[in-house]
């Protein structure tokens, strides 16, 4: 049933429990999206990383999406504040 | 402890930090291929330039600093160290999570640390 209360195991934010080298920089963002609980620290950092993200694939889209993202965004002088969210 | 584990490092991060890697096993590769990518300044352009890459822009390339390898040379906190603690977030989004959650745990982390490390 998915209205049952979580597990206790379930409240826990992988972010904030895994220690070890089972976490790497390929898949720690991964691993925090599909955690079904993240403390408020987590959940900040990954809700401004999206937004963010959300910003260069359009940038990278607008620019022709052809080739690499990043290579188009470093040739396109950025006006400072663009990339700013909320300021 | 980091045996078969590789890393990148940003220009930014002292060169005893590299060397704290590769003594404890690590190997030091490119951005790309590397199982971990550390910097200390995420306004650092080689660390600007993750950031904006597809792999970052995928979830695949998460930059930490790093503190994590001091934290780690300093024995008492070893294998306690919890890497999702030092997310290296890109330099524009900083002040607006610190809006929200306060300061970041390198930011907290004292000198004697960092100092205790040199000695090693
Ligand atoms: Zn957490």
């Amino acid at each position: 049933t998915t209205s049952a209360s979580p597990k206790k195991s379930d409240l826990r934010c992988m972010g904030c429990v895994t220690v070890g080298l089972s976490l790497n920089s390929k898949n720690f963002s991964k691993m925090l999206q599909t955690c079904l609980y993240q403390c408020d620290r987590h959940r900040v950092i990954l809700e401004a990383e999206e937004r963010y993200k959300e910003k260069l694939r359009k940038l990278a889209f607008c620019n022709n999406s052809s080739s690499a993202p990043y290579q188009k965004i470093v040739l396109t002088p950025i006006r400072k504040g663009n990339l700013n969210t909320e300021s | 402890m980091f045996r078969s584990c590789s890393a990148w490092f940003s220009q930014s991060v002292g060169r005893e930090l590299c060397d704290f890697w590769v003594a404890e096993g690590g190997v030091i590769t490119n951005h790309h291929d590397a199982d971990y990518l550390f910097s200390s300044d995420a306004s650092c352009p080689d660390t600007q330039r993750i950031h904006e890459s597809r792999d970052y822009i995928e979830g695949k390339a998460t930059v930490f600093h790093s503190c994590y390898l001091s934290s780690n040379a300093s024995s008492e906190m070893k294998q306690t160290v919890l890497l999702g603690h030092f997310i290296l977030p890109p330099a524009c989004l900083q002040e607006e999570i610190k809006r929200k959650i306060g300061s970041f745990i390198w930011e907290q982390m004292n000198n004697s640390q960092i100092e205790q490390l040199e000695i090693l």
